[in-house]
């Protein structure tokens, strides 16, 4: 389940794709649900783990993915217990944050609203204890922390 | 800093290009859209000049502030397009804030949270988007558009009216909403919309606010009426824009500012558009029957033609308070 804490959040990781950099892991790029979000994001297509093929950039290494997509790897894979700052994320990766959350217990930290679409969720706001299902609920309660 | 500066930044596969006409500019948007990328070119062009082999084209100096020391920096700093990129935390603080006010820099800032400390235009927060090759190059042209872009599913005839100010453009409106049977009632400050929006059932409800400082409310005010098609936002420069743009004051000299002030608003005397606007209005109306002041609205100003000519001025930007009234379009 996705719990999100709205806010400044000092313990929380501000800029993941700089932890990303440091911290990466071979084997992270390469699995199947990275390729996945890799290709649906950025629009690249990877080849191994040291070789991204960027439609605009040409060959490129994981250092040049998108912050987006560095977040979202580390907030699959990283074990390390740290809370990442998701508003490195743009609206387009919130499907990928939900389809996360679905396989394992997700906190991030969002400092904006991001738009985790029309469909219904459950996402459990830290800061009120309350679960919401939609945007529309997400939006009253986020409005206050944000 | 004044005037608007178009910036082109590119290499041999990328092409960015856009215009920044205001001291504060707030770049966000999705993911993968080229933000960071712009800032790194920018950064490498301004450090290592023509040996980068990026090009970068501006008639004022740009570069990057980033890290701990950006005080420092920023102090030393004159008559630059300054980009700081989302890995920079202060750009929320009160500190930063003091230092962009009064500053004769501009600032293009890459972030999605709203910043509060600062009072930045709804217009000048863009996304960047690819909008195929440039020129029959191989270059991918990457180009800014507005987050928020004007709205038209309008004109908006409201039942009730939600003003931000308090003061004189508070009493404007709710006498003329008085006059139409409309209510009209203030929010004590644009930091209050959202919460007095959350409250609201009013069918038929117009917000209207300072569209010339309301960004860093705009994302979460427009998250939360996106699916309430009978609120409306109504957002002029200020409501001392509104007044200018009326042609109550005679003469030229409002029109030809009016229509390009960003050659006119200087960044180290006004940090924002709204506050040059009324020491516009007080200027031009010193000495004179329409004699201009915030805190208090001059009894002239709703004189029979003096009204008119204001609503007239709203219908034009398609906001009619009340169809019925004769003196409306």
């Amino acid at each position: 389940m996705l719990s999100v804490y709205l806010g400044k959040m000092d313990e929380a990781i501000y800029h993941p794709p700089t932890y990303f950099d440091n911290r990466y892991k071979d084997e992270w790029i390469t699995n199947p649900l990275s390729v996945s979000m890799i290709k649906d994001i950025d629009s690249s297509d990877v080849v191994g783990p040291y070789l991204i093929q960027s439609p605009v950039l040409g060959p490129i290494s994981y250092k040049e993915l998108s912050g987006g997509v560095k977040t979202l790897i580390l907030l699959a894979f990283d074990d390390s217990g740290k809370i990442f700052n998701a508003s490195a994320c743009g609206d387009n990766c919130s499907k990928w944050i939900l389809r996360i959350a679905e396989k394992k217990d997700l906190t991030i930290n969002l400092r904006h609203i991001m738009d985790f679409g029309s469909n219904k969720f459950d996402i459990r706001i830290i800061n009120t204890g309350e679960t919401v299902q939609d945007m529309h609920r997400f939006v009253e309660i986020a409005g206050d922390y944000v | 800093m004044h005037g608007k500066h178009k910036v082109i930044v590119q290499n041999n596969k990328l092409h960015y290009e856009f215009i920044i006409k205001r001291n504060i500019t707030i770049v966000q948007g999705d993911s993968a859209t080229g933000k960071t990328t712009l800032v790194d070119m920018i950064d490498v062009a301004v450090r290592q000049g023509e040996s980068s082999g990026i090009d970068l084209i501006c008639d004022v100096p740009c570069r990057v502030i980033a890290g701990n020391d950006w005080e420092l920096i920023l102090s030393n700093t004159k008559n630059h397009i300054i980009f700081i990129d989302e890995e920079n935390s202060f750009i929320n603080t009160q500190e930063f804030a003091e230092k962009v006010n009064g500053s004769d820099n501009y600032f293009v800032l890459i972030t999605r949270e709203s910043l509060y400390n600062l009072p930045y235009s709804v217009e000048e927060i863009y996304g960047i988007k690819s909008s195929g090759k440039y020129q029959n190059t191989e270059l991918i042209y990457q180009q800014t558009y507005q987050i928020y872009p004007r709205q038209e599913s309008l004109p908006i005839k409201p039942r009730k009216i939600i003003t931000e100010d308090s003061k004189a453009g508070f009493t404007f409106f709710e006498n003329i909403c008085k006059e139409a049977g409309l209510s009209c009632e203030s929010s004590y400050g644009k930091s209050n919309i959202f919460s007095v929006l959350k409250k609201e059932t009013e069918d038929e409800l117009c917000v209207i606010a300072d569209g010339a400082a309301f960004g860093s409310e705009m994302d979460k005010v427009f998250k939360a009426i996106r699916n309430r098609k009978n609120i409306k936002l109504y957002l002029p420069e200020s409501f001392e824009w509104i007044i200018l743009k009326s042609g109550l004051i005679d003469g030229n000299a409002v029109k030809t500012i009016l229509a390009e002030p960003e050659k006119y608003i200087d960044s180290t005397e006004h940090i924002s558009w709204e506050r040059f606007f009324e020491k516009l209005l007080v200027e031009q109306t010193d000495k004179t029957y329409l004699k201009y002041s915030k805190s208090k609205l001059n009894e002239a100003y709703l004189h029979e033609k003096n009204k008119s000519a204001i609503l007239n001025s709203l219908a034009e930007g398609n906001l009619q308070i009340s169809p019925t009234l004769p003196y409306l379009k």
